[in-house]
């Protein structure tokens, strides 16, 4: 008689449930924002008249400056990341951090920054608070971005394909025949997603004042409390998203570009020693444009009229503080479970996790500020009401935002990992928890590490949903920070915002040499 | 005539050649044997330009192709073949425009005739429509032979080709490689750590061992070699 092997229900369920928790949180409120639009009392027909030509020259403006930023990035990010990744760069490996440091800042530290920057050289100038100034400052912000896409593309062409070609052709042929096109779903990618961040973005026009879709948003619904068209506006943007994702999305949905240690195939490096000093001070050139220079313009600011205003913005910020680490620590920990289990289910699993990461990246790609509108109109509802007078909504918010970050560098990490090292435990009779725990964890460490850190950072900067659900009298840096930089003058906002970019990056020096420290990777 | 002469190269992290001297025939198959580490690719990848030589020069017919760190003539004016291991065909590219490409290149006005007449010779004109992924990996070997002959080199490089294939496939294939040298008239070097495969094809064996050469000359010679390192080499 023939015995049924059993499996426990916690063994294969766990993903499962982790996965349902997440659209039932993150993704139902979203389609229930979407749903609204066409039914109950914000009828889609009854608000439609209020879709104006000036509702849509306005998102055809949003459109226009995304465009442009898209296009500078996309170029830019791609210019930076052959140096990068295909040249033999002194100081290379450098470079390529500090270039992504624009990337985990909150975009209205750089905006504050860059406003800061061009007072001080130009006077009063409406330039930087003008279209051109927001897609200058956009593309300095999403350029990295470009960077880490198009660079892990081309650090994944095989040689072999490239020194083919090179036999039949001189480079600049190999480039825009062979490259090029083998790095498309890359250059495709950078410039959607960028795209979709460019009009989704909220915070840099709004602190410029340049009226665009996402500040309207925010007006009809925090100003003027017009609901029905926030939510109608809403669902434009984000149908707008989501048929460009998925354009791309199968690209986008496994995002090999976020992946921390992979060293891609065996690609090819060129020397050029006679343009060597050239591409170096183009780095160079833009590490100071996007990088040193925004931080020593807030550091000159803070400190123009002594050290008064360091001080109250010192005190203003110190209450947010333990809040703001507690918040983002326990967001981490949120998506970094979630982002564990759904990679690990998504590459050692069944194989079927194609619409959850599709699932995932369309709540990583919704605007901010309309995750947020979301979640307040499936919320505030009597039964929900722990959720959403509680830290719970900023946490929900969190999680939307930077899950897909999360999973895609940790399964990105998990797939490095030979199944073999796993079958031969199996084999040897280890239990899968063990297995997890003493063979994959180890493997992954620095993935997890990295993906701790980018998650705390982005959590801890996160203003764009955080702004639309906190809690009344909760205190919060970048909300803190936010919210007094309209009416203080120009030395506290920058001050303010000297003492956040300061802790961001003394927090990702800290958590940088204590990873050092407790990390040891398997050698093979 | 390709010669080597005194190279010396490193990679960053190893140092490969050596003062290592090499002079190999036009109009033989000549083959590179040895194990994983030895230098023979490198020395392929010398003669096709794509490393240059810390130190010595390569060589060929009379032109110097480079010396001393430089590279005097770039890989794609030097008229070398070279197949890689991995065989490279370029994924974006039909198999009709893999092998059209280089001529395409170098503006040959006959290409689509060429390109038919190479197609015909391996039997492989129904693939022309067909990408890299869509063929059998003996249909990729075919490609990527046709893609390098259809330029006419002087010399043709091969980076151990049929490592990836099975032994019916591999012998098909090495018959198609002996038949090279009368057909195209072509000089063929062939890196192998495979010593029946050199056995098969070579009219000259060179065997390599830490950058060094341990022997060389024909394939009779080679087998009764008293050479301990290669007599040991040679039993497995």
């Amino acid at each position: 008689m023939t015995k049924k092997y059993r499996t426990s229900f916690l063994h294969f369920s766990l993903p499962a449930v982790v996965k349902w928790a997440f659209v039932f949180f993150v993704f139902v409120p979203l389609i229930y924002t979407f749903i609204l639009t066409f039914t109950g009392c914000e009828k889609f027909l009854s608000n439609f008249d209020q879709l104006d030509a000036v509702t849509f020259l306005l998102l055809l403006k949003s459109g226009s400056i995304a465009l442009a930023v898209a296009l500078l990035s996309t170029l830019t990010g791609t210019f930076l990341g052959f140096l990068l990744y295909k040249m033999h760069i002194k100081y290379g490996s450098f470079f390529k951090i500090v270039l992504l440091i624009p990337l985990f800042l909150s975009p209205y530290i750089l905006a504050v920054a860059w406003k800061d920057l061009f007072f001080m050289l130009l006077g009063e100038t409406q330039f930087i608070t003008s279209v051109s100034g927001l897609v200058l400052v956009l593309t300095t912000i999403y350029a990295p971005l470009a960077v880490l896409i198009t660079g892990n593309a081309l650090m994944n062409i095989d040689s072999q394909i490239e020194e083919s070609a090179l036999m039949i052709s001189r480079f600049g042929r190999v480039f825009t025949r062979i490259i090029l096109p083998l790095i498309k779903p890359a250059l495709l990618s950078s410039f959607v997603l960028i795209f979709i961040f460019s009009i989704s973005e909220f915070s840099v026009p709004a602190f410029f004042g340049v009226k665009v879709f996402t500040t309207e948003i925010f007006a009809q619904f925090s100003a003027f409390y017009n609901h029905a068209l926030a939510v109608l506006q809403s669902s434009l943007l984000i149908i707008i998203c989501i048929l460009l994702l998925l354009g791309e999305k199968n690209y986008l949905s496994e995002a090999p570009f976020f992946s921390i240690g992979s060293k891609g195939t065996k690609t090819r490096t060129y020397h050029n020693k006679k343009y060597e000093p050239l591409f170096l001070s183009a780095l160079i050139l833009w590490i100071t444009i996007s990088v040193v220079l925004p931080f020593l313009v807030l550091f000159v600011q803070a400190f123009n009229g002594g050290t008064s205003q360091i001080v109250k913005a010192f005190e203003l910020l110190k209450p947010t503080f333990a809040t703001s680490f507690w918040l983002s620590l326990t967001g981490t920990a949120i998506t970094l479970f979630i982002g564990l289990t759904a990679a690990y289910s998504s590459v050692r699993g069944t194989g079927k996790a194609n619409l959850f990461d599709l699932i995932l990246l369309i709540a990583f790609a919704t605007p901010s500020i309309i995750l947020g509108i979301s979640l307040i109109k499936f919320y505030n509802q009597p039964f929900f009401n722990f959720i959403y007078s509680s830290y719970a909504i900023i946490l929900i918010g969190y999680t939307g935002k930077y899950t897909f970050i999360s999973t895609k560098l940790i399964a990105n990490a998990i797939r490095q990992v030979p199944l073999s090292l796993d079958e031969a435990a199996q084999i040897a009779g280890i239990s899968k928890s063990s297995r997890i725990r003493k063979i994959l964890l180890p493997h992954i460490s620095p993935a997890l590490f990295g993906a701790f850190i980018i998650s705390f950072i982005f959590n801890l900067g996160e203003l764009g949903t955080t702004i639309m659900v906190y809690p009344p009298g909760t205190e919060i840096m970048p909300i803190k920070v936010y919210t007094i930089m309209a009416n203080a003058p120009q030395a506290l906002t920058s001050s303010m915002t000297l003492i956040v970019f300061s802790v961001t990056l003394i927090l990702i020096g800290g958590f940088y040499v204590t990873g050092k420290k407790l990390i040891k990777i398997p050698q093979e | 005539m390709i010669e080597l002469e005194n190279i010396s190269f490193s990679y960053p992290d190893k140092k490969v050649l050596d003062g290592f001297s090499l002079s190999l025939n036009q109009g033989e198959i000549s083959c590179l044997l040895g194990s994983s580490g030895c230098g023979k690719t490198t020395i392929l990848r010398l003669i096709a330009g794509l490393e240059v030589p810390g130190k010595g020069r390569v060589v060929l017919n009379d032109i110097v192709l480079s010396e001393d760190g430089k590279n005097i003539v770039p890989p794609h004016k030097r008229n070398v073949g070279f197949i890689f291991q991995d065989l490279a065909l370029w994924p974006h590219f039909t198999v009709y425009k893999n092998i059209a490409f280089g001529l395409e290149e170098r503006k040959v006005p006959d290409t689509k005739e060429r390109v038919r007449k190479m197609l015909d010779h391996f039997s492989i004109a129904d693939l022309a429509g067909k990408y890299p992924h869509q063929l059998s990996g003996g249909q990729k070997q075919l490609v990527a032979i046709s893609r390098s002959l259809v330029l006419e080199p002087d010399v043709l490089l091969m980076d151990e080709p049929l490592s990836n294939l099975d032994v019916t496939l591999n012998r098909k294939i090495l018959q198609h490689i002996k038949d090279l040298k009368t057909s195209f008239n072509v000089t063929i070097i062939y890196v192998t750590h495979d010593h029946r495969e050199a056995f098969a094809i070579a009219n000259n064996v060179v065997v390599l061992n830490n950058g060094k050469i341990e022997d060389s000359g024909n394939v009779d010679h080679i087998k009764n070699s008293k050479n301990n390192y290669l007599k040991n080499f040679l039993e497995y």
